[in-house]
């Protein structure tokens, strides 16, 4: 197929590279240059996609971002698929695939068009609130309908291979938009000496400049534009970023910039490249020159392709030598949609003519349209369009003065293109971000950025300053204004000189009246992505709704993936005239962020897969892998779950580990336990009013075991915390608890206490730990040490400073199993080393290294509670049967004290931490199981406490749990029942948690 | 190397003082020391990889990292300090000091990191402990951090991808010192000329850094020093 639609010459496209590219698997070809949508222009593609709710052919409408039927589907392989992309954003490349996001069988020819056309009369608006909210529990299944009859593109099956990232950018000025504006005020800023960055969502600077033909200087205006962005590009503290959309104004001037670094080159990355980057900038002043875009006007099947936006039609012809039709109709309430048809009559095809709806319109663009002979009718609108796949011609009536009314008979037209001009609304998406409302001017006719709590300025369109020569000089001004507040000295910067054009006053028009009433004339769009009419807003104010946010949600008016860029403005000006209400009455809906779509991939950038989370290692960590170990995740550390030896299933290994260990000899990693430093002399005072239990005698050589309550009583973390010196402490908490402990010390001390002399330092990472546990533990440690390390010097409960394989240690006589346990500590640089030299000499003992498993198994079959597994900051230590461990007699109070002797805290049936033997020994109760008393009570039955701890015990032959019970402490003997999700009850009878050596005689040996 | 017989005996002066053990094996003993990094071996990587790019990494292994705390306002902890370091410690805020192998960087206004060659972290911890009076604490970390390197031309960029804090030298001179996010982990950064930087990072998440650099490195290229 020719590009008939290409002009000869002119554009901004280089016809000596030609592209090809696919569109429905059909051939085409374009110009290096090109936007997809251009070339799809160039082409006479008219069908782009079809409509959300009536299926209706759709084409492109526009030239940028507010586009929102040309949003198609991207992607040569199933890799590099991607969604909705906007092909009048999307820059032509040599191979570029894209087709249709919905439609079938295809856009040409859509059968759900049919169907359309039978249930659009049936769907009114709210029509899926209407029906698809009950039954609840089929909303999935519509879900899936409604997707599938969207057409919102679909996500690739396969993993994207391109690489995303993130960036951190500082700068003094941010400017947002390149177009007159922005660069007069980054270029203002930058030749200052400020750190600027510019950024556009275009592959080229120069906004409107590009597609206009007027000069400035006398001179092409790229010519200027050329120049400064040449001399931007000079300033080592600029940065330039093209093809770069600002899509978030965060608070605190944070704003995210989108930046497609290849999307133009190719389907994929180029190796090494990254596809997209998302800015993270942090700007002391933002100068928002975001421009505006044209309004389209709302008349009878608007939407039938061939229905432009006037400026889109300059754009095509002036910047990409396209025009997009054979015969012009253009429509429009101001001077500037004039442009449209002159620019369509001088590249040398038809204006049927110009309609416009003020009565006597005046100025220069009305005069160039007059001498050049062209039909303008004036007082009148295009109030019906013909055709289906693409206009055939227009029905043309006179309108009374204020526009509210068809006041004549109607002409009809031929032509094949409606351009239309409504005016202009200012983008003002970005302040919106920061929760500016906007407020309605109406000489503008529009609505303009709200005040702000930003460093933020505006320039240009924006304000609704549509000349380039203001847009000029408001660019200019806001780059001084920054430079001001930033306390710089402005550099000289000179304008050039912008064409004047004088124009005559706009008309407020947005909804061109029809000869029927709006409920019964031909469908008149305002929001073409999600099919809302002007009829449907009518119906949705006479339905009562008055909020304007809600009936932005009754008609899903603004609800697409353009958010409403087109249509907003239209929409509440309808439903302002249906309310009876002036504009800035009813308001308008505001965007929040993005601007435009982001890929997931740049919003994940590069934390993904093994950068996902951070991963933490002990310095044993290597040993681990090379001898088999499972991992579990403990918080970011990865600990040895169990380690199994070939053949082995998890409960062979857990059996394995536990038996040796009870038998012989076991060693576990317990490097990632929290470790503080603590230091002062007040230490000893500190450490009695954050823990329950007392510290004032604890000897330097002794470790004590400490539970720590929040102030409501409940306990929050536990640990061994021992006595170095008078007043040197180290103290041990959870693994997952380190960081909120140092935390909950540090309030403490730095809110409550600051009196105290205390100083505290996490020295988690600088210990590596390891604990070797069972009768033979002492043995194997004599043979690496030459400290005597027997009953009598280094007793329970004891440390000792010693050299253990040659390296300094510190060991701690503590134990978590209820064997004879040493827990040695030595600076992780050495841990690796001292790990293996206990392996070279427990072969004999059978040293069984164990993971977490083991661990909760030996702890549990000695009812040693895991904080944050049989505890979950409801339970206090009474309720754990743990009020040994609770001190009241302290002179000073402790932390949690007052918390649990609250009415509730002390009722005797709360639940309480008991061990429980399952009647049936085999049997392990799944952990999270509920009790009752009475398994045959009627359901609700009265649940009485889970099951928090359970596993099979090797050493004991039969299951063993922890759980909570009501009243349990005091209901030794009785029976519990678990009934399962399975269907089986469990019996189990309380017990004491304490299921093994009840008397401690085994690790006080 | 003390036993808990030396600590008791603390008891018997007027201020008791923290406990100080050389952590470090004899030299003679024959022990390796691992740095967090030592699974990556970094020493054949140097040998094998690249020779040109525009990051270069070393990693400074086994320092003595000491941190101390005390109040900047008491004038005669301050001279004591001065007096053990051979340099005063820096009271500006973020910024560091050098004075022979010895180098002090600001943590927090009550908060320094000291680095020592890793033999000499006992001996100043030593005398830290015999020369400050008053309330303070020293704190042995050398196992629990290590010290990354970071340089050339794309230096700046690449650490752009990893950490927020503005890196401009207007903003970020060489000589400061910030302790800050680093990807979803930390790191105490520091200037060290226009394209030098130190990582001060924790044993535990030097691995996923080494991985966030390497990662963050592949577009300018990656030279690793040993």
């Amino acid at each position: 197929m020719t590009q008939k639609n290409r002009l000869q010459s002119g554009g901004r496209i280089d016809r000596s590279k030609p592209l090809t590219f696919t569109y429905n698997g059909k051939k085409f070809k374009g110009f290096h240059g090109d936007t997809l949508a251009s070339a799809m222009l160039a082409n006479g593609i008219d069908i782009v996609s079809r409509s959300f709710k009536y299926s209706r052919p759709r084409g492109i409408v526009a030239a940028g971002a507010e586009e929102p039927n040309a949003v198609l589907q991207l992607g040569a392989t199933e890799a590099t698929q991607v969604p909705n992309v906007r092909a009048t954003q999307q820059e032509l490349f040599d191979g570029l695939v894209a087709g249709a996001t919905n439609g079938w069988p295809n856009v040409d020819n859509d059968l759900m068009g049919y169907v359309g056309k039978v249930g659009g009369s049936m769907m009114p608006p709210g029509f899926y609130y209407k029906t698809f909210m009950y039954p609840q529990s089929l909303w999935h299944t519509y879900e899936n309908m409604i997707r599938k009859a969207a057409g919102l593109g679909r996500s690739p099956l396969e993993n994207d291979p391109d690489m995303y990232d993130k960036i951190n950018q500082h700068c003094d000025v941010l400017v947002v938009g390149a177009g007159p504006a922005g660069l007069a005020a980054a270029l203002t800023a930058a030749r200052s000496g400020a750190r600027v960055i510019i950024a556009d969502e275009q592959a080229e600077f120069g906004g409107s400049l590009l597609s206009s033909k007027e000069s400035l200087d006398g001179k092409a205006a790229s010519a200027w534009v050329s120049d400064v962005v040449k001399e931007l590009s000079g300033y080592e503290d600029v940065m330039l970023l093209p093809r770069s959309t600002v899509n978030g104004y965060h608070d605190h001037n944070f704003l995210t910039i989108h930046e497609r670094r290849t999307d133009h080159i190719a389907d994929k990355a180029p190796e090494g490249m990254v596809r997209q980057r998302l800015h993270r900038v942090r700007a002391k002043w933002v100068i928002l020159a975001t421009g505006a875009h044209e309004r389209p006007l709302v008349y009878a099947n608007n939407d039938v392709p061939g229905c432009m936006v006037a400026n889109a039609v300059s754009t095509y012809i002036n910047r990409y030598g396209v025009v997009p039709g054979n015969e012009l109709v253009l429509m429009t309430t101001n001077d500037s949609g004039y442009q449209a048809a002159l620019d369509w009559h001088d590249a040398g095809r038809k204006v049927a003519a110009i309609v416009d709806t003020r009565q006597n319109p005046q100025g220069d663009r009305v005069s160039a349209a007059r001498q050049r002979g062209l039909n303008v009718i004036t007082g009148s609108a295009v109030i019906e369009v013909s055709g289906s796949k693409r206009v055939t011609g227009v029905s043309i009536a006179p309108l009374s003065a204020d526009g509210s009314r068809v006041n004549g008979s109607v002409t009809k037209m031929n032509a094949d293109t409606v351009a239309t001009s409504g005016g202009w609304s200012p983008v003002i998406h970005l302040s919106c971000h920061t929760g500016a409302r906007p407020v309605w001017n109406e000489d503008v006719v529009g609505f303009l950025p709200g005040p702000t709590v930003q460093k933020q300025l505006t320039a240009g369109a924006i304000n609704g300053s549509y000349s380039t020569s203001t847009a000029l000089f408001e660019g200019l001004n806001a780059g001084l204004k920054a430079l001001a507040e930033l306390g710089m000295t402005a550099a000289e910067v000179s304008l050039p000189k912008a064409e004047e054009v004088k124009e005559g006053n706009p008309m407020t028009l947005f909804h061109i009246p029809h000869l029927k009433p709006t409920s019964k004339a031909p469908k008149q769009f305002v929001d073409y992505q999600t099919d809302v009419t002007a009829a449907g807003i009518e119906v949705a104010c006479r339905e009562g709704y008055e909020s304007i946010e809600h009936v932005k949600r009754y008609t899903a008016m603004g609800f697409g993936t353009d958010q409403g860029k087109l249509g907003n403005i239209n929409g509440m000006a309808i439903a302002a005239k249906a309310l009876n209400q002036t504009i800035p009455e009813t308001g308008t809906t505001i965007f929040r962020p993005n601007y435009t779509p982001v890929t997931f991939g740049a919003i994940a950038g590069r934390d993904c897969g093994e950068l996902f989370d951070p991963k933490r290692y002990t310095a044993m960590h290597k040993w681990h892998v090379e001898n088999g170990a499972k991992f579990e995740d403990v918080g970011q550390w990865k600990r040895p779950w169990y380690f199994p030896k070939a053949g082995e299933s998890m409960q062979d290994a857990l059996n394995r580990e536990c038996l040796a260990t009870r038998e012989s000899v076991g060693i576990l990693d317990a490097s990632t336990l929290g470790k503080i430093d603590i230091q002062g002399k007040d230490a000893r005072e500190f450490l009695g009013r954050v823990y329950t239990n007392a510290w004032a005698k604890l000897p330097v050589g002794k470790c004590r075991y400490g539970l720590m309550c929040g102030e409501d009583g409940m306990v929050f973390d536990d640990g061994v915390t021992s006595c170095l010196g008078e007043n040197h402490f180290v103290m041990t908490t959870t693994s997952g608890g380190a960081a909120r402990v140092y935390e909950w010390l540090e309030l403490y001390h730095q809110t409550e206490w600051p009196e105290m002399e205390v100083y505290f330092n996490t020295v988690t990472d600088h210990w590596a730990t390891m604990t070797i546990s069972g009768p033979n533990s002492r043995k194997l440690l004599a043979e690496l040490t030459d400290y005597d390390v027997s009953k009598e010097n280094f007793g329970f409960m004891d440390w000792r400073e010693m050299n253990v394989a040659s390296v300094p240690a510190r060991v701690f006589r503590i134990s978590f199993t209820g064997e004879l346990s040493f827990e040695i500590n030595v600076q992780a640089n050495y841990g690796l080393h001292v790990w293996e030299k206990l392996f070279e000499h427990g072969e004999k003992y059978n040293l069984t290294p164990y993971g977490t498993e083991t661990m909760h198994i030996l702890r549990a079959e000695k009812g040693f509670i895991i904080a944050g597994q049989d505890t979950d900051g409801s339970v206090h230590p009474y309720d754990l049967g743990m009020g040994w461990c609770v001190s009241p007699k302290k002179p000073f109070s402790f932390i949690g004290k007052r918390g649990m002797a609250r009415e509730d805290c002390v009722r005797p049936d709360r639940k309480q931490l008991v061990g429980l033997k399952t009647v049936d020994p085999n049997v392990v109760l799944p952990e999270g199981a509920q009790g009752v008393f009475d398994p045959k009570a009627p359901i609700p039955m009265p649940m009485v406490g889970h099951i928090t701890s359970s596993y099979w015990s090797a050493c004991l032959g039969r299951s063993i749990a922890m759980g909570f019970v009501k009243g349990g402490l005091d209901k030794m003997g009785e029976k519990v029942y678990y009934p399962l999700a399975d269907g089986r009850t469990v019996e189990a009878e309380i017990c004491s948690p304490i299921f093994l050596d009840p008397k401690g005689e085994r690790q006080n040996v | 190397m003390s036993d808990l017989n030396v600590a008791v005996a603390e008891e018997e002066v007027t201020t008791p003082k923290a406990v100080v053990m050389n952590q470090i094996p004899a030299a003679d003993a024959g022990v390796r020391g691992e740095s967090p990094l030592h699974h990556v071996e970094l020493e054949s990587l140097a040998k094998q990889g690249p020779r040109q790019g525009g990051i270069r990494f070393k990693e400074n292994k086994l320092l003595g990292h000491l941190t101390l705390r005390c109040n900047p306002n008491n004038a005669e902890l301050m001279a004591s300090a001065a007096n053990v370091l051979g340099v005063e410690l820096p009271q500006t805020k973020l910024t560091a000091v050098e004075a022979g192998d010895v180098s002090v960087r600001w943590i927090a206004p009550d908060e320094w990191l000291i680095l020592v060659p890793g033999e000499k972290a006992f001996e100043m911890e030593t005398r830290f402990r015999d020369e400050m009076n008053g309330h303070h604490s020293l704190v042995n970390s050398s196992g629990g951090s290590t010290v990354y390197e970071l340089s050339g031309e794309n230096v700046v960029e690449m650490l752009k991808k990893c950490t927020p804090v503005d890196l401009h030298p207007k903003e970020f001179p060489v000589g400061k010192v910030v302790s800050t996010v680093f990807a979803k982990s930390s790191a105490v950064i520091r200037r060290k000329g226009d394209t030098e930087f130190e990582l001060v990072v924790r044993r535990s998440f030097a691995d996923y850094i080494w991985l966030w650099i390497q990662d963050a490195s592949r577009e300018f290229g990656l030279v690793v020093d040993a």
